[in-house]
């Protein structure tokens, strides 16, 4: 987005005079909203950031958290929204690449990935071509730099039909004692290491800051080609300058390239910079601007102290990678960039780095009483027919068609693997039985009837799966996908979303340790798709082997459901797939519950109480038993009566309804009184509502059948339905 | 001190997994990464080329590492009886080497796969494979976009009588290989190169249905290079 | 309807030139380069599809080729540049 006038005025006022054409660049990138978030840096005040295990907050390039003594984690979550509509392949690779970079700044080794996906329908020619480039672009992109993808989500809708929302996540692991961030001192070197510059990507930030142009063709210079292969080299060769103490500080060069890279670390330290552009190792003949501001990809920013400066160029070329020393840092507070002995830039650090934050108006659509409107007198409905529409759906049926195509076990890790949990669980070092639990959720169609509550929802769901396995959550980081913040009713989902996610991370005691804006996710009409908070949450697990998958273990034990069940169909996937609706009251938070609950299940599982457990989400309680059962290849029978449900005066309620705090836990029948008496204790509603098959089939009762399936049948179309949707 | 070499390319990331699965299973063996321009094979006792995407499998899958000075190195080891394991995309490093016969092809649903398949081990032969009996079943994942072996008719009746291989069980052939082959070793067993990733296959990295396949393997090369085989 | 001859159309797709290319880097660099071909100055590599086309004539098949490529994003104008060329 090219500066507004007023921005351009403020640039003025700061040098004195006209801006040169390479500072106004300068400033176009870094003041972007992808770059500068002036949209929502007021309102991020709100998130709650904090806790005893917190180590490094919002402000890096990725936050980290102690998840062990002496063991730290970092993650971030970032999105490719708008390359991924242009050039799916590579704006989804790019994506992996610039995630992974951040980890690294800190000096950590990245250990897994996460995939969160808000596609358009299946049967778009078009929205089924970008799916499949996104899925293939991380595909190739993640097995090459050998970090697995363990968990992701997928969501389907046609408001994402022209313009994607991808986001991504990362998981790092390091020693507290090796995290890198020393304060940069004047003198010290700044070297760029990676790729050599080249035209691509030439304001790429600005190109995420506005919505898709009618014209997509022509969007090319916003487009990056991904190389794996120089991303794996920076990989190992940083982990070489970290293990051996060579690196002050280390930055990614992403959005707003070395001007951002640069300037962010001179404004956080009180620094100035000297930067001799002729020195930056090239692809092409480049103008000074476009060096200034290209985004090319793999490149790093790496600051050395000067008497390090030959042992660590003897790292990079072991390694063939190439690299320049483009300049220093100073003490004068000003970056001066200088082209062929002529000063083209002479910029304040502190004003580049920092545009003013705007506070943006903010008002609810008409579509917002979507939210409000309960959702009534829904005609009665065959529940097998209905079980076996919402499972097929492809927002619930099984991802083993898109997880098959990511290596997911590379890393010799992942103790819990795709498809067999609520979330993934990978290893520690050899010999060690510790781990740690991950997963990623969001709901759109929550988020976009209500978003407060949805957003809300998404951080409980995100704590739920975490606690299903066993893992006790620890921190979050998230991810709001917004339209277009000079749009008033647009502007009030980004709005609501935070505020529903600061609220309810703050009732769950989890900090909002990072997190990142997308703005302007709109087509070329100006219509939002579903706004989206997307949430990636990290679970402590203290013994690997004792984790819960979903999968039930063995015929005859009690299948047991944990919390109550209120009559919440609105904005369910079962209102949706078979009413075709999407209105009503989504489902409410319920944080104390939560609590309770969560505290429950994972007393059960530290005690070898639990044989399966699965949280009750998208599909109601009738889809969590299909699922369990299909998993395990065992059959079940419930009786819905036994189902704990205050106010619901329909099956469907009882089968569908997505009320949150829940859980399905499988408990050996001798082991039920025990359940019953610490659940007792600890003031949790449980019930036991049926039992576990020797024969393959699915049975829910209520007085009468309700509904019977073979399980072959379930399992078929669990199984199958995303792959057949695609062809 | 048994010392095995891990070999690492540029764009190689299963070394330090091979490396950790030893550490792992507690096995007396001191196996270290080491990086292609530093390999010489004289200074070690086995080899292993582990899994990854060398050279970013630009061109074909291990043809650009094949024609490195490291595998005049390899071939020079093997000459002299080293052994040497190929895991994935060391066993397409291997056959494009002309070490193992045949070659790997793209998958035959065209797109790369990653799961757990079970394998058979036939005439078990040589350092890698002498704790394993014959015909036991061996389970590990497989992660490969190209892993379709392929070898002709005249070729394969020499493997199936003379050499150590292993087969995909019937049903598990994940990616089409002829004869269901998962992997394939020299005539004495000491080159051996397979698909399946053993360094994956231990402890509780095994889901439910599966069994440990890749203990066997490590097992079995620590006592060979301890007692000879 | 049918067609009155059989026409060979190979169609490559790469990326434009003004895009990088990993692959071809790589290959000169580490392949070529490395085993002392260093008078391959540029490498760029792509995808080759041979076709048998039905058509009235090879101009005509070559622009049925054309067409079918950009309608079904055989390759992506906004990053490949495709050639299509009448084999015979």
């Amino acid at each position: 987005m090219p500066l507004a006038p007023e921005e351009v005025g403020e640039i003025r006022e700061i040098l004195g005079r006209e801006p040169t054409p390479e500072e106004l660049a300068m400033f176009e990138a870094q003041w972007s909203e992808h770059c500068s978030y002036k949209s929502s840096r007021l309102l991020l005040k709100l998130l709650p950031t904090g806790g005893s295990r917190v180590l490094v907050g919002p402000g890096r390039d990725a936050p980290a958290v102690e998840v062990f003594p002496g063991i730290a984690v970092v993650f971030k979550i970032e999105s490719h929204n708008h390359p991924s509509a242009v050039d799916p392949y590579n704006g989804a690779a790019t994506g992996i690449g610039g995630i992974v970079r951040d980890i690294l700044t800190l000096g950590a080794r990245p250990i897994a990935l996460l995939d969160l996906l808000y596609l358009g329908e299946p049967s778009d020619p078009h929205a089924s071509w970008i799916a499949r480039g996104v899925v293939k672009g991380i595909s190739d992109y993640g097995n090459r730099i050998g970090v697995p993808t363990v968990a992701g989500d997928t969501w389907f809708d046609s408001s994402f039909n022209r313009q994607p929302l991808v986001n991504v996540a990362c998981v790092g692991l390091a020693k507290v004692e090796d995290l890198v961030g020393e304060q940069p001192r004047p003198g010290d070197l700044i070297v760029i290491v990676g790729n050599s510059t080249g035209r691509d990507g030439l304001l790429g930030s600005s190109f995420a800051s506005k919505p898709l142009g009618k014209d997509v063709d022509r969007d090319i210079g916003a487009v990056q080609v991904a190389d794996p292969l120089t991303e794996k080299l920076l990989i190992d060769s940083l982990a070489e300058l970290v293990q051996r103490r060579l690196a002050r500080y280390i930055k990614d060069l992403g959005g707003g390239g070395l001007t951002t890279a640069v300037s962010e670390v001179a404004a956080e330290f009180n620094l100035g910079a000297e930067l001799d552009l002729d020195k930056l190792h090239l692809r092409t003949e480049l103008t000074p601007l476009e060096i200034l501001v290209s985004e090319s990809q793999e490149r790093m920013m790496v600051v050395v102290e000067p008497g390090k400066l030959s042992e660590v160029e003897r790292v990079f070329e072991k390694y063939d990678l190439r690299y320049s020393i483009v300049g220093v840092f100073t003490d004068n507070g000003r970056i001066v960039a200088r082209f062929r002995g002529r000063v083209v830039a002479d910029v304040p650090s502190k004003e580049l780095a920092r545009p003013r934050a705007i506070r943006r108006a903010s008002r609810p659509p008409a579509e917002a009483l979507n939210g409000l409107t309960p959702a009534l007198g829904l005609p009665e409905v065959s529940i097998p027919d209905s079980i076996l529409k919402v499972l097929s759906s492809p927002n619930v049926s099984s991802r083993r068609w898109i997880y098959e195509q990511y290596d997911h076990e590379v890393g010799a890790r992942t103790a819990v693997k795709p498809g067999y949990a609520d979330a993934a669980v990978l290893k520690l070092d050899a010999g060690d039985r510790r781990g740690i639990a991950v997963k990623g959720d969001a709901n759109p169609r929550y988020t976009y009837l209500d978003p407060f509550n949805g957003a809300a929802n998404s951080v409980a769901e995100c704590f739920r799966n975490l606690v299903s396995v066993g893992a006790t959550p620890v921190a979050i980081v998230d991810e709001l996908n917004a339209g277009n913040p000079e749009k008033p009713e647009q502007f009030w989902y980004f709005e609501m979303m935070l505020k529903g996610l600061a609220w309810m991370a703050g009732e769950l005691g989890l900090p909002v340790v990072g997190g990142k804006v997308s703005f302007y996710n709109e087509d070329h009409l100006g219509r939002q798709v579903k706004p989206t908070t997307t949430i990636v949450g990290v679970g402590v697990v203290e013994e690997v082997s004792n984790v819960a998958t979903m999968d039930f273990k063995v015929a005859g034990s009690a299948v047991v459901v944990v919390g109550t069940t209120f009559p919440e169909l609105g904005g369910s996937e079962y209102l949706h797939r078979v009413h075709g609706l999407e209105v009503g009251e989504i489902p409410r938070p319920r944080p104390s519950s939560e609590l309770r609950n969560s505290s429950l299940v994972l007393e059960l599982v530290r005690r070898g109480l639990a044989l399966a457990v699965h949280d009750i989400g998208l599909g109601g309680l009738g889809v969590a038993l299909a699922e369990m059962a299909v998993l395990g290849g065992v059959g079940v029978e419930v009786d819905l009566g036994r189902v704990p449900c205050r106010g619901c005066l329909r099956v469907d309620e009882v089968v569908f309804s997505e009320t949150q705090a829940r859980y399905v836990v499988e408990v050996k029948a001798g082991d039920v009184d025990e359940v019953l008496e610490l659940a007792g204790r600890m003031g949790v509603e449980v019930s036991v509502v049926g039992r576990t098959l020797s024969s393959g089939v699915y049975r829910l009762r209520s007085g009468g059948a309700v509904a019977e399936l073979p399980l072959e049948v379930l399992r078929s179309t669990y199984l199958e339905s995303l792959e057949s949707s695609f062809r | 001190m048994v010392r095995v070499a891990v070999v690492k390319f540029p764009g190689t990331n299963c070394d330090e997994d091979v490396v950790r699965a030893f550490r792992e299973l507690e096995l007396d063996v001191e196996a270290k990464v080491v990086w292609y321009k530093d390999f010489r094979s004289a200074k070690w006792d086995a080899v292993v080329i582990p899994g990854g995407f060398s050279y970013g499998d630009w061109l074909r899958a291990g043809a650009i590492a094949a024609r490195t000075k490291v595998l005049d190195e390899v071939r020079e080891g093997v000459s002299r009886g080293l052994p040497v394991l190929g895991i994935c995309n060391g066993f397409q490093v291997l056959v494009e080497a002309e070490l193992l016969p045949g070659a790997l092809l793209p998958n035959e649903s065209g797109m790369f796969t990653c799961r757990w398949v079970r394998t058979v081990v036939e005439r078990p032969r040589g350092p890698w494979l002498s704790l394993v009996p014959d015909r036991s079943r061996l389970d590990m994942p497989v992660a490969h976009a190209e892993g379709r072996y392929y070898v002709d008719e005249v070729t394969y009746s020499e493997i199936s009588l003379k050499c150590p291989h292993l087969r995909y069980e019937r049903g598990w052939n994940p990616n089409g290989s002829t004869y269901d082959i998962a992997g394939v070793g020299s005539e004495n067993g000491s080159v051996l190169g397979l698909m399946p990733h053993p360094e994956r296959a231990v402890g509780v990295l095994t889901p439910r249905g599966f069994n440990p396949g890749g203990e066997l393997i490590l097992r079995s090369i620590a006592l060979s290079l301890r007692k000879g085989w | 309807m049918s067609y009155v001859g059989l026409y060979r159309v190979g169609v490559i797709v790469s990326y434009r030139r003004e895009l990088r290319d990993p692959e071809g880097e790589t290959i000169r660099r580490d392949l070529l380069q490395r085993a002392g071909y260093d008078r391959v100055r540029e490498v760029r590599a792509g995808k080759y599809l041979d076709l048998l086309v039905e058509a009235e004539s090879v101009e005509e098949a070559v622009r049925y080729v054309k067409e079918m490529c950009s309608k079904l994003r055989i390759y992506n104008p906004v990053v490949h540049s495709l050639e299509v060329l009448a084999l015979g």
